[in-house]
């Protein structure tokens, strides 16, 4: 799109709830329970370079992200899959000496242009961490509602949503009961499902995962699998994983990466049947990584 | 540190191929045992050869409880995966094979105790066990070194045992002096579709030689597939 | 010993370390009595010698300045401490905690934090009386001001509470873990916001105590006060005028001859000593609610 365009859509004001990436004036919107979109987003990412200082990182890197799909990113330590992530969100540059540069486009807009808002990308573009973070100081109600006050959302229909959010990440029935307690009282399991309804909260249109169940016994790993799987309807998902059958029970494509370039991105039933790339091939089998 | 990963699984998957193919040899022996007995007539040789079947079982349930467990312990991916595929079926088709022999050796005693014998049938019928003897080994040797053109090579020699097992059911139809000699020549039938079924069965083996190396699981043409008219 | 099996799997306690073992604790215990015998000193004779003194009249009524006749109380100077100690923790906390978020949140690495860090560390070690000839020079002398007064005092006082509440908060908001600003971050929150509502509140008791420890402190200084608020016998609440505190009676009554001022001073410095001692209290309380110490 040309730059004319580029600028009338990140000037004017959001006219629906699907919120553009431009400088968002004031508290969000005040609309009631709506839901998230139901149409897909693409990411797509080109050409992409990602730096810690001089360390090169992500090498000239090009993927697309199928909307309304789960993509796996898998590949050994330092291969630069997690950086990957993060630069999707512009998460990447909070690290200090950290930068990148390239393009990534979330639908039809480039997250890196000047003219975007890094936080308003990152309301539409949610992540789960590692390590289940819920916040200490607030209850399980507040937790997730900071997924709305943190964007200077107020108002009466937090309720709503807060409920919604909570359906959504599968987490209702075992905690309506207890909205009022402390969101680290919960098991390990439940404080990542609380974290991502905290992240659904905010109705983002894309949601990132950085080896989500890494920290999780294999019961609360299996329930969120099973989330992941409800949630794609919803939104396109990429998860970061060190568990290859993992990204094979629960992705639909799988991206291999290796030394911060991509070897291979394919259908996860042909990534691990019969992958093209020998490297793809050594890594699946567990001939190295 | 070993030098590849995955060290132990690496060998018990090897072990299991070599367990696999050493049916196959078991399989050879068998029917080379078979064609003797055949040709001399001998029913104790015929005996032994049904009772080996049990040998020949106990091969298949090996190599398929030794499948399974790998399988549950070991999430094999990729070629590691098509190969397993590919060996439960090798071990399958080594199991039928075994089969198809005692069906054969099952033939002699039936026959009676001084059978009337068609030289040129019975001609026919040892040649064709020896090229399907010759196949299974040489689809051994393709699923063991991986060549494809070995594997698909065994199509033309698939035809040339179907051409013999015509020829058989030529001279069978023609074998009509008495009662007795047609009966034993129908009885020959029965071993030559025995023969040419463990000829297919290696063709198949040979198919699963192509899968492995190239992931895609494509028929050769054989009897069941006329030829495309080119 | 035929109970004992012939070859046993582990080796016993061999009895030079079980020596050595018991020599060092007995060192240890030693070090630590003797340590503890001052502090144990101090508040014996504070008591003996204070405790006496101290009454509903001592702690009601101001200094006379009568030399013969009622000495009086001390109400001037507990007022004044609690006057002047409040308003310099109204300027000192503040400016210290958010000299301290500057410090984590934004500065972090940069050639300029480090610039702060290293002043702040420079004026944890300066003298207290240091502060108080600086507010002396600048505010006292130079005439234009006016000359001793409360809120003289309390600058001095917060500017020697500054470093302390700087460094005990920067330390407090280090401690809260990164994964917790990247989880506001991620969530779209501008940094002011990550701040004000996940990084602050979960870093409160810990500011909580560090501030009532700066207070604490701060109230017992005397050097400061010397040159800026001086010593006047009534209780007034007005923090333009000349005003009291404890340290600074302390420090005059100590001086007398007349016995009675003298139990004043003992009175005084015990009365100084439980407001420490409550204050410490409460920051004790307030800090096992936290969830980062």
């Amino acid at each position: 799109m040309n730059p004319q365009e580029a600028k009338e859509m990140t000037s004017e004001p959001p006219a629906t709830t699907r919120g553009r990436f431009g400088r968002e004036q004031g508290a969000a919107t005040a609309t009631p329970v709506a839901g998230p979109q139901q149409a897909g987003h693409r990411v797509t990412v080109g050409e992409l370079n990602a730096y810690y200082g001089e360390q090169h990182a992500i090498k000239d890197l090009s993927i697309d992200f199928e909307p309304n799909r789960v993509t796996a990113l898998i590949g050994p330590s330092g291969c630069g899959k997690s950086t990957l992530v993060r630069c999707i969100n512009r998460m990447h540059e909070e690290i200090p000496g950290a930068y990148a540069t390239g393009k990534v486009m979330v639908d039809d807009t480039d997250v890196y242009d000047s003219r975007v808002d890094v936080v308003a990308v990152r309301r539409a573009v949610g992540m789960v961490f590692q390590k289940p973070n819920p916040f200490p100081t607030m209850s399980i109600y507040d937790n997730v509602a900071a997924g709305l006050r943190l964007r200077g959302a107020k108002g009466s229909h937090l309720k709503e949503r807060v409920e919604a959010s909570l359906r959504g990440a599968g987490l209702w029935d075992e905690v309506k009961d207890r909205l009022a307690k402390a969101g680290i009282g919960l098991s390990g399991g439940q404080q990542q499902r609380l974290c991502i309804a905290r992240t659904l909260a905010a109705e983002p249109e894309v949601i990132l995962m950085d080896e989500p169940c890494s920290a999780l016994d294999p019961i609360a790993t299996l329930k969120i699998e099973e989330l992941i799987d409800e949630l794609k309807t919803k939104y396109t998902i990429v998860i970061v994983t060190h568990n290859m059958q993992q990204a094979a029970r629960v992705a639909d494509t799988t991206a291999f990466m290796l030394s911060g370039e991509l070897v291979e991105h394919a259908d996860t039933e042909k990534m691990f049947t019969n992958p093209d790339d020998d490297r793809t091939e050594q890594y699946v089998t567990g001939k190295f990584g | 540190m070993p030098e590849t990963t995955r060290h132990a699984f690496q060998e018990e998957l090897t072990e299991l191929e070599s367990q696999a193919l050493a049916g196959l040899d078991m399989v050879v022996t068998t029917l080379e045992r078979t064609m003797e007995a055949l040709q001399q007539q001998d029913v104790e040789l015929a005996l032994m050869v049904v009772q080996d079947d049990d040998r020949i079982d106990g091969r298949y349930l090996e190599v398929h409880q030794g499948i399974l467990s790998l399988l549950a312990r070991q999430a094999p991916v990729a070629t590691d995966l098509r190969l397993v595929a590919a060996l439960l079926d090798v071990i399958k088709h080594v199991e039928r094979m075994g089969d198809q022999c005692v069906n054969i050796a099952k033939t002699i005693p039936l026959t009676g105790h001084e059978p009337p014998v068609v030289p040129e049938l019975l001609g026919t019928l040892l040649e064709m066990g020896r090229h399907v003897a010759a196949m299974i080994e040489q689809a051994k040797r393709a699923f063991c070194t991986r060549n494809v053109e070995l594997a698909e090579d065994l199509v033309s020699r698939d035809d040339a045992v179907n051409r013999m097992h015509r020829e058989a059911f030529r001279i069978a139809l023609e074998a009509g002096e008495d009662v007795d000699t047609r009966e034993w020549a129908m009885m020959m039938l029965g071993v030559g579709r025995a023969l040419e079924r463990m000829g297919d069965n290696a063709v198949d083996i040979g198919e699963q030689t192509a899968f492995i190396v190239t992931g895609l699981f494509r028929e050769f043409t054989d009897a069941s597939r006329p030829a495309p008219v080119s | 010993m035929s109970a004992v099996p012939a070859t046993t799997a582990f080796a016993p306690i061999s009895g030079a370390r079980r020596r050595k073992d018991q020599f060092m604790r007995g060192l240890l215990a030693a070090g630590t009595i003797v340590a503890l015998i001052p502090l144990v000193l101090v508040i014996y004779y504070l008591l003996k010698r204070g405790l006496g003194a101290i009454s509903w009249h001592f702690l009601s009524s101001d200094p006379t300045g009568n030399f013969l006749g009622d000495p009086g109380g001390i109400k001037s100077a507990i007022f004044g401490t609690i006057e002047m100690v409040a308003l310099a923790s109204v300027i000192a906390i503040p400016v210290g905690v958010g000299v301290a978020l500057y410090l984590t949140e934004y500065g972090k690495d940069s050639r300029f934090a480090s610039a702060v860090r290293y002043f702040v560390d420079v004026m944890t070690g300066v003298p207290s009386i240091v502060f108080g000839l600086f507010i002396y020079i600048t505010l006292i002398l130079s005439g234009n001001v006016g000359t001793f007064a409360g809120w003289k005092g309390s600058i001095a006082l917060a500017l020697l509470m500054l470093p302390i509440v700087t460094r005990s908060a920067e330390v407090v908001l280090l401690l809260v873990p990164d994964h917790l600003r990247e989880a506001a971050l991620a969530l779209g929150a501008p940094r002011w916001r990550v701040v004000s509502r996940v990084v602050l509140p979960t870093a409160l008791p810990g500011l909580v105590t560090g501030s009532l420890l700066a207070i604490a402190r701060a109230a017992g200084e005397t050097a400061p006060l010397l040159f800026t608020a001086a010593i006047v016998n009534g209780t007034t609440f007005n923090l333009g005028d000349r005003m009291n505190s404890l340290p600074l009676q302390i420090f005059t009554d100590v001086g007398q001859a007349q016995d009675r001022l003298v139990a004043r001073a003992w009175g005084a410095a015990l009365t100084l000593v439980m407001l420490i001692l409550l204050l410490t209290l409460i920051a004790r309380f307030v800090s096992r609610r936290s969830r980062l110490t």
